[in-house]
């Protein structure tokens, strides 16, 4: 059936065409085969005012058999791209580390052996490359990671056929968001907009106050760095089902950049923005400003480390927080070197994180 | 006052204390016995003590501590011969043998013969066991200066054995050889004869025309650290002297180091001190040399220093407010002005007659075949071949083994370079001219990095942490090389190099040699040169020379090696990618892998001699695989529409092949107006519009599928809207 599926023939058919060319480079241009990919990283991210996202550059890295460096690069991605082949023929899925170990093997004989990857980073890396050749993104060659996203409230999923009422049990517990997004339907929405909190023992607190069923939200989280599947939610429910999106991370630097990746995106998948990134997102806390305004008494904040420090000097000069809102806030954390996490407002009760300080800053941002 | 009179109490005291005795002066009988005299409270004995016993009591001052006993000896033995040869010009040929005699009471037997001048045989005994007695206080470049090394061996054989020192001596004036057995007197510093016999031609040991051999029974440890130390000088040695022949015998066997080049350096020369090293002492020397020519200090001048003529003495006379008169006549305060103004005035460089590089001739010769010895490991199990075949395999040299095979076996190995450099620099360093030479050999049988020290061709063996050189070769760039440190750690990353400094990853011997009649020792050991004045300076500039004579020949062998362990990865990953692509699409993998592999090998050729390598300009890229893709798409489309003109119709079925990249290409030149937006899009673009460009395709065509999915959803919600 899903051998049938007309993407999956598409991705086997362009993998085949990068191995067609290759040999034709070889047996009868009679010249090494380049691989030209686009670079992904610091170096090759672009702000785009115009669509308010990290984008991709236009800086590649050709990839040839020609260097010490690179013949290993060439040979690891042309193994993943027949990897991906294999997975897709045997109408298979698999995570990223489950690639890592289908295609590790050892290089070299007895004297000098190598490893195919250093580590799985390497195997993560060509199967970018794969992506970035075949134009297609992972998850539509069934390559997922663990799911760890998590969903509450009232919105109906259909995973691999069958209906998940995610308000169903939404007082105890969350649905895991799956990370196969090619098996996942959102079938009906009825919620009034989604909050998205950073960390998962932060959205079972507010869960269990029963802020889904007072306020009529969807509650998600990523559990730290989201993955793609979540993002992918976030945006989906908030372009296509006209849902309002507001964010919650900690009021840390490092909180800060992960509410960013759904705003923005982020430097390592600026090639994938388009698909991941909510630009109307609305970050409303946890402020810098807040550890004062709400009294987090002193024990409860937590001193600035010198990378958070650093951290927030390089933001200050990013485009995206000109602000006078988001330079006043790096202003006060920089001034105090202090931050805090949003669990430190259960310092004033286990009740007022959900049913003081959240609706508060939903009611001055209008969305309730 | 109160001082003199306590010191004059104290030689009271003292004189007092052997009242019957004789003066000690007179007496033949060392004061030895007067000493074990207790004395009073608070009662000081001042005593004469003679050299000998100093330099026993010192020992440490000549080298010779517990440990490197037999180094020290071995050192002395071979340096003395070196030099008895090389003053008359002889090509040398030494033995050294150096076994166990005793295992319980540590004795061992060492001996050396030469074929150097020899010693006239009135001379040996004071030549052998008098400290302090010796033919090289002059000012010239010698191995030996202090007459103390013999002198140490005869000293340590009487103190610690009851064997007499051997000694043949057959000198070049007399022709005839001479047999002693010796004994120190450490008492008074002299020689006790025990045999003196001159040897018929039957009894004779020596076969050259002249020559000089010594046996020694010591008693001394020899750790297996000083053991390879011991080796290691024999080695160094033969590096800088590849004029001679040296054999060395132990109880592991028998090396033989030959002859290499019969060029020999020039003798240094006697030549008169300088006048800027001039002191009151080296002064009143010169005077004490004209006393009875009644010289005047102008003559006197001229004649005792280099580069002073009779003018330019009589202006310094002038110049220190003095008249020109009899030499003797001046009083120190009057001599030490005239070494004032010789300190302050300006003279021509020394010459360095009085010096012997080694020279590029026979530096070159030692450093494209030097020896160094190698212990075999091969216990009895082995045969020995077997034990010759291993060192053969692991040496990758020429073997001149010999031996018991049943024993740790020492053998020769020579390295062979792929290529070296030499340089030398003149300069002054303490105000006594100094030749600083380096050499380089790289490559080739050398494996490792390793830096060679050599004073007055001495090898330098320890303390090389705080040497001079250690500090020269860390302080001079690789990058004059030509290469960077990025480079050589790519190329020669090696997990056992103890330092992960860039030069020591090379496989390069690094020589310095520094020859000065006054070299900076740090230590009275001599072991190890100070970074003192100019002379680092110099050895820096050798080195940068060096380097930079060398660049273009290394950075060639780096290619090679480059080349090399590049031709190794394409031999493990080719099939790796053949494997890949083969799975993937028909194609005949073994033609596929035969293509690849000459390719690879013919690239890596022509990197080799040096070859622009032609860059490939049409790169697989997202897009073109994107618009072949979307070509063989486009085109069913445009076909079933029956839209495709005639024309690309009839350049389709031209070809019998499927369509290769670049002609895919010049198709998708031709068919882009009429292929949807949407396929031709950037693969990035592509990816991007994944979700929203092809959904409705996707869900025409399979009703309800991945992503789309939730955006499907949402037309259907805001339908409902």
């Amino acid at each position: 059936m899903p051998a049938t599926d007309k993407r999956h023939q598409e991705v086997i058919k362009k993998i085949k065409l990068i191995m067609k060319d290759v040999s034709a480079d070889l047996m009868d241009q009679k010249v090494l085969p380049v691989l030209d990919v686009p670079k992904v990283g610091y170096d090759n991210t672009i702000w785009s005012e115009e669509k308010r996202m990290l984008t991709i550059g236009d800086k590649t890295a050709r990839i040839s058999p020609d260097s010490t460096k690179k013949i290993p690069t060439f040979a690891q991605y042309l193994v993943m791209a027949n990897a991906v082949r294999k997975l897709l023929d045997e109408e298979m899925e698999s995570t990223i580390r489950g690639m890592y170990y289908a295609t590790l093997s050892t290089v070299g004989d007895e004297k000098n052996k190598q490893k195919f990857w250093n580590s799985q980073e390497n195997s993560d890396d060509a199967i970018k490359a794969v992506e970035l050749l075949t134009g297609v993104p992972r998850e539509e060659f069934s390559v997922t990671s663990k799911p760890k996203g998590m969903i509450s409230g009232p919105i109906t999923l259909r995973v691999g056929g069958d209906l998940i009422d995610c308000s169903l049990g939404s007082r105890a517990t969350s649905q895991l968001i799956p990370t196969n997004i090619r098996d996942v339907e959102i079938v009906d929405v009825k919620a009034d907009f989604v909050m998205v909190v950073e960390k998962d023992t932060v959205l079972n607190n507010i869960r269990k106050s029963g802020f889904i069923q007072k306020y009529n939200a969807i509650l998600m989280t990523g559990s730290g760095e989201p993955d793609r599947a979540t993002r992918m939610m976030v945006k989906t429910l908030n372009e296509e089902w006209k849902m309002p999106v507001v964010v919650f991370a900690d009021a840390d630097p490092w909180g800060l950049g992960i509410a960013l990746r759904y705003k923005i995106g982020s430097e390592s998948l600026s090639y994938d923005s388009d698909r991941l990134v909510t630009p109307d997102a609305q970050v409303l806390g946890m402020m810098f400003s807040d550890i004062y305004r709400y009294n987090i008494p002193e024990v409860a904040r937590l001193a600035a480390s010198e990378e958070d420090i650093n951290r927030a000097h390089d933001m200050k000069k990013k485009p995206w927080f000109q602000d006078k809102k988001w330079q006043k806030e790096l202003n006060i954390f920089l001034e105090h070197e202090e931050k805090c996490e949003l669990d430190a407002f259960f310092k004033h009760g286990f009740k007022y994180l959900a049913e003081t300080y959240l609706p508060e800053k939903l009611r001055e941002a209008g969305v309730i | 006052m109160q001082r003199l009179k306590q010191k004059a109490t104290v030689e009271v005291a003292a004189s007092a204390g052997q009242k019957n005795a004789k003066p000690a002066k007179v007496n033949s009988q060392p004061p030895a016995p007067v000493l074990q005299q207790p004395l009073g409270r608070g009662k000081v004995r001042y005593d004469r003590k003679a050299e000998s016993e100093f330099f026993v009591d010192n020992s440490a001052l000549a080298g010779f501590t517990g440990e490197r006993i037999l180094y020290m000896a071995v050192r002395e033995l071979i340096e003395n011969s070196l030099d008895s040869c090389e003053s008359s010009h002889i090509l040398p040929h030494i033995s050294l043998s150096m076994k166990m005699l005793d295992p319980a009471n540590d004795m061992w037997l060492i001996s050396c013969q030469d074929n150097g001048i020899g010693i006239p045989s009135d001379k040996v005994p004071v030549a052998v066991c008098s400290f302090l007695t010796s033919g090289k206080y002059v000012e010239k470049q010698q191995r030996g200066l202090f007459g103390v090394g013999l002198k140490m061996i005869a000293a340590f054989s009487t103190k610690d054995t009851d064997h007499p020192l051997k000694v043949w001596s057959k000198s070049e004036e007399e022709k005839s050889e001479h047999y002693f057995e010796l004994r120190t007197d450490i008492g008074t510093n002299k020689p006790i004869v025990l045999l003196k016999k001159t040897l018929k031609a039957d009894e004779s040991r020596i076969t050259s025309d002249s020559g000089f051999r010594v046996e020694a029974i010591l008693r001394a440890r020899l750790s297996p650290i000083t053991k390879s130390k011991i080796y290691d000088y024999i080695s160094q040695t033969s590096i800088v002297n590849p004029y001679a022949v040296l054999e060395f015998e132990t109880d592991d066997g028998k090396v033989m180091f030959d002859r290499r080049t019969t060029v020999m350096p020039q003798p240094a020369k006697e030549v008169l001190p300088h006048p800027s090293d001039m002191d009151l002492m080296t002064l009143k020397k010169a005077i004490t040399n004209f006393m009875n020519q009644k010289t005047t200090l102008q003559g006197v001048l001229s004649g005792s220093f280099q580069k002073l003529s009779a003018e330019k003495a009589k202006e310094i006379i002038k110049n220190a407010g003095l008249e020109n008169k009899p030499a003797d006549k001046y009083d120190e305060h009057e001599l030490i002005e005239i070494v004032k103004v010789c300190k302050k005035t300006k003279f021509h460089t020394p010459n360095t007659d009085h010096l012997s590089p080694i020279g590029e001739e026979i530096l070159t010769v030692g450093m494209t075949s030097e020896y160094t010895i190698v212990t075999s490991r091969e216990p009895q199990a082995g045969t020995k071949e077997k034990a010759e075949q291993g060192i053969e395999d692991a040496g990758n040299g020429k073997m001149v083994a010999a031996g018991n095979p049943t024993q740790p076996q020492i053998a020769v190995k020579i390295l062979r370079p792929a290529l070296t450099a030499y340089s030398s620099k003149t300069c002054v360093v303490n105000n006594r001219p100094t030749i600083v030479e380096c050499g380089i050999a790289y490559g080739g049988d050398i494996g490792s990095f390793k830096i060679f020290r050599f004073a007055n061709k001495i090898p330098l063996l320890y303390d090389e942490g705080s040497d001079v050189a250690r500090e020269v070769v860390s302080e001079v760039e690789i990058n004059k090389m030509g290469i960077s440190k990025k480079e050589v750690k790519e190329q020669f990353a090696n997990p056992e190099a103890k330092s992960d400094r860039a030069v020591e990853l090379l496989p390069l011997h690094i020589f310095f040699h520094v020859c000065s009649t006054k070299i900076p020792y740090k230590t009275a050991g001599k072991e190890s040169i100070a970074s003192e004045g100019e002379l680092k300076h110099y050895m820096k500039s050798c080195l940068s020379d060096l380097y930079r004579k060398v660049s273009a020949q290394i950075r060639k062998e780096l290619r090679m090696k480059e080349a090399q362990s590049r031709l190794n990865l394409y031999k493990y990953y080719i099939p790796l990618i053949v494997g890949a692509i083969s799975e993937s699409i028909k194609v005949d993998s073994i033609k596929l892998e035969q293509a690849f592999t000459e390719l690879a090998e013919k690239h890596v050729t022509g990197e080799i001699a040096g070859a622009p390598v032609p860059e490939k300009e049409d790169a697989i890229t997202g897009k073109r695989i994107e618009e072949e893709a979307g070509e063989e798409k486009g085109a069913n489309i445009e076909v079933n529409k029956g839209k495709v003109s005639a024309e690309q119709i009839a350049a389709k079925s031209a070809k019998p092949n499927p369509p290769r990249s670049r002609q895919v290409k010049e198709e998708v030149a031709k068919v882009k107006a009429t292929v949807p937006k949407g396929e031709r899009a950037n693969p990035v673009e592509k990816l991007k519009a994944t979700w929203k460009g092809e959904k409705k395709t996707a869900k025409q065509a399979t009703g309800q599928t991945s992503l789309d999915v939730y955006s499907a959803a949402g037309d259907k919600k805001r339908s409902k809207r």
